[in-house]
């Protein structure tokens, strides 16, 4: 559904003198330099996929993303999204995509938002029963009824990016590019927005490529992952595998030893060694290990065996920390 | 067609949105009638020195500045949204928002905004002065053939505003803003509403192959006024060459075109 093929953007910077002297010289003697913020990426993503794309920020996911959307047009290579490439035709491209910029607003400023569906359902001669639909949709998951007829420009963060989400999906697209799409959604809704997305992906197939900084969006909506980092694709695989390629985990327990907490402290270091010790606030202690020293089972009892445990969670793997660790690792490899 | 049906919904649903902004229009309508009423005034003091100018009487000129509002008024009623391309909407990126729709991005820009109200007042005084001027002073063609050329004319003029503003506008894909130069462009067609012999030869002449706001009321009103009809009939020429340019601008800028930020 979508592709990439070894896709490259350069950006040209011109460099510019500093101060009045630096900057009349740069009147006259331009100089620039490349910069590359997509670097020979390809990836293939099938049809009804859900996948994360993420990175730190500059890695060039949005520019990706503007480049599989048809707004850029890519300096060599090429993506294609449903057979075809975007920046060719982009208004035939335009009829099977549904884009949001969590910092950009996509509706008409200053209309309200019954307004500007009026206008997305004329643009993409929406059927009348899927715009019914999908309204009764929104109506129901994102309350977008009480949106009522503010013009957009003066809806707050969360109103307005409801409305983004549900203008993205009115006209049934096949495909859907989400770029940061919880931006200032409180935790209800963000709840709501990864149902509706589920669910389109469920009923009609719509295939997602999403990016995103909350885990939580990841682990909700997507399956699959890429990892980018400058410019190139550095990991992909399951959401489940980027999980377990985490290199430390760690145990949280809480124990009535009689003991301070520097020797609590202290003991865990000697009996697990290569791991690192923390009291919790609440009082508790927390165990990083290396995973590839210790296996789960071995951690907890070793820690039983030491302690007198009164208490033992073992959370996920925190996929933050596992995808810094990949940026990390993705700097000193390529 | 389907362009027809899509310009006509949302000219409706940009009236919808007069209403409730009637203060916007109440102050675009103010600046306005203050513009064109110090146009008048100037040319009426002028009058009052001086009997003639270069072969022009006061409602020669009053013709001539009436036919030249009318064109400007009718490319303002549609097209005055361009304004926000060489304005912002390349600078901040905003411009994607047109370029993810089925639909024209050209089109869409334009028709964001589609009905500019204080264009009608523009609209009516220009047709109130042409026609107490005309008839005051009389035409040098038969008036069946002034009521056929005479709208296609406004048409011509109101196209030349259009392509000098996409000209313009569409710079900004390569200097992120234009804004000054639309600005520039806006204040040079100004001369537009009076005899071109008031002006230098280079003036005269920019206004004619380069800027070509000649065409929209000064050859149009000789030939209305005077029946000369050799230069007029360049007149859907010049409209066609600066629309082309446009266009040509337009789409090359969008094709390089590089969204900043997020």
């Amino acid at each position: 559904m979508i592709r990439a093929e070894s896709l490259v953007k350069e950006f040209r910077s011109y460099e510019r003198g500093t101060g009045l002297r630096g900057g009349l010289a740069t009147l006259f003697n331009r100089s620039y330099k490349s910069v590359r913020a997509v670097d020979a990426v390809s990836f293939e993503l099938e049809e009804g996929a859900r996948t994360a794309y993420i990175g730190a920020n500059g890695a060039g996911k949005s520019t990706t993303v503007k480049m599989l959307t048809g707004i850029m047009t890519p300096t060599s290579g090429r993506c294609l999204v449903n057979g075809r490439e975007p920046y060719l035709n982009r208004r035939r491209a335009a009829l099977d995509m549904g884009v949001v910029f969590g910092q950009r607003s996509q509706l008409w400023w200053d209309l309200s938002v019954p307004d500007s569906f009026r206008i997305l359902r004329r643009l993409y001669r929406i059927p009348d029963s899927v715009y019914q639909r999908n309204l009764r949709l929104y109506r129901e998951m994102l309350d977008i009824d009480a949106l009522g007829t503010t013009p957009v420009r003066q809806l707050s963060l969360g109103q307005r990016m409801r409305a983004e989400i549900a203008a993205s999906l009115l006209h049934d697209p096949r495909v859907v590019f989400w770029d940061e799409p919880t931006v200032g959604l409180d935790l209800r809704l963000k709840e709501s927005v990864r149902e509706l997305i589920t669910h389109a992906n469920r009923e009609l197939g719509t295939t997602v490529l999403l990016t995103s900084h909350d885990i939580g969006d990841i682990t909700a909506i997507c399956d699959r992952v890429l990892v980018v980092d400058r410019g190139r694709v550095i990991h992909r695989g399951t959401v489940r595998e980027l999980a377990g390629t985490a290199t430390s985990r760690s145990v949280l327990f809480g124990h009535q030893e009689g003991l301070g907490e520097e020797e609590t402290l202290t003991r865990v270091r000697s009996v697990l060694p290569g791991s690192a010790a923390s009291v919790m606030e609440d009082g508790r202690f927390r165990v990083d290990y290396p995973s590839a020293a210790f296996g789960s089972r071995e951690v907890l009892s070793i820690l039983l065996e030491h302690f007198e445990v009164t208490d033992c969670y073992a959370p996920e793997p925190d996929l933050e920390s596992v995808v810094r660790e990949i940026y990390g690792a993705g700097t000193g490899a390529v | 067609m389907r362009y027809v049906g899509l310009a006509w919904f949302l000219c409706g649903v940009s009236l919808h949105r007069l209403v409730e902004y009637r203060a916007d229009f109440m102050i675009g309508l103010v600046g306005f009638l203050l513009r064109v009423g110090v146009q008048v005034a100037l040319v009426h003091i002028i009058f009052s020195l001086v009997p003639s100018v270069h072969g022009w009487d006061y409602e020669q000129v009053l013709f001539l500045l009436g036919f030249a509002i009318l064109a400007r008024g009718m490319d303002k009623l549609f097209t005055d949204n361009l304004w926000m391309v060489g304005g912002f909407l390349v600078r901040t990126g905003d411009l994607f928002r047109f370029m993810i729709r089925p639909v024209r991005p050209l089109f869409l820009v334009i028709a964001e905004r589609f009905f500019w109200p204080d264009a009608l007042g523009e609209i009516l005084l220009g047709l109130v002065l042409v026609v107490y001027a005309g008839s005051r002073v009389g035409l040098g063609v038969p008036l069946a053939e002034a009521a056929v050329t005479g709208p296609l004319l406004v048409l011509c003029g109101a196209l030349v505003f259009t392509g000098v503003k996409l000209v313009t506008a569409s710079l900004a894909f390569w200097t992120t803003t234009s804004h000054p130069v639309m600005h520039g462009a806006n204040q040079i067609s100004e001369f537009s509403g009076y005899p071109l012999e008031l002006y230098g030869p280079v003036l005269r002449r920019a206004l004619v192959w380069v800027l070509p706001f000649a065409f929209t009321a000064y050859f149009p009103a000789r030939y209305l006024l005077f029946g000369e009809r050799d230069e007029v009939l360049w007149s859907p020429v010049a409209a066609a060459a600066v629309l082309a340019v446009g266009l040509t601008l337009w789409s090359t800028g969008l094709r390089r075109y590089e969204m900043t930020g997020s």
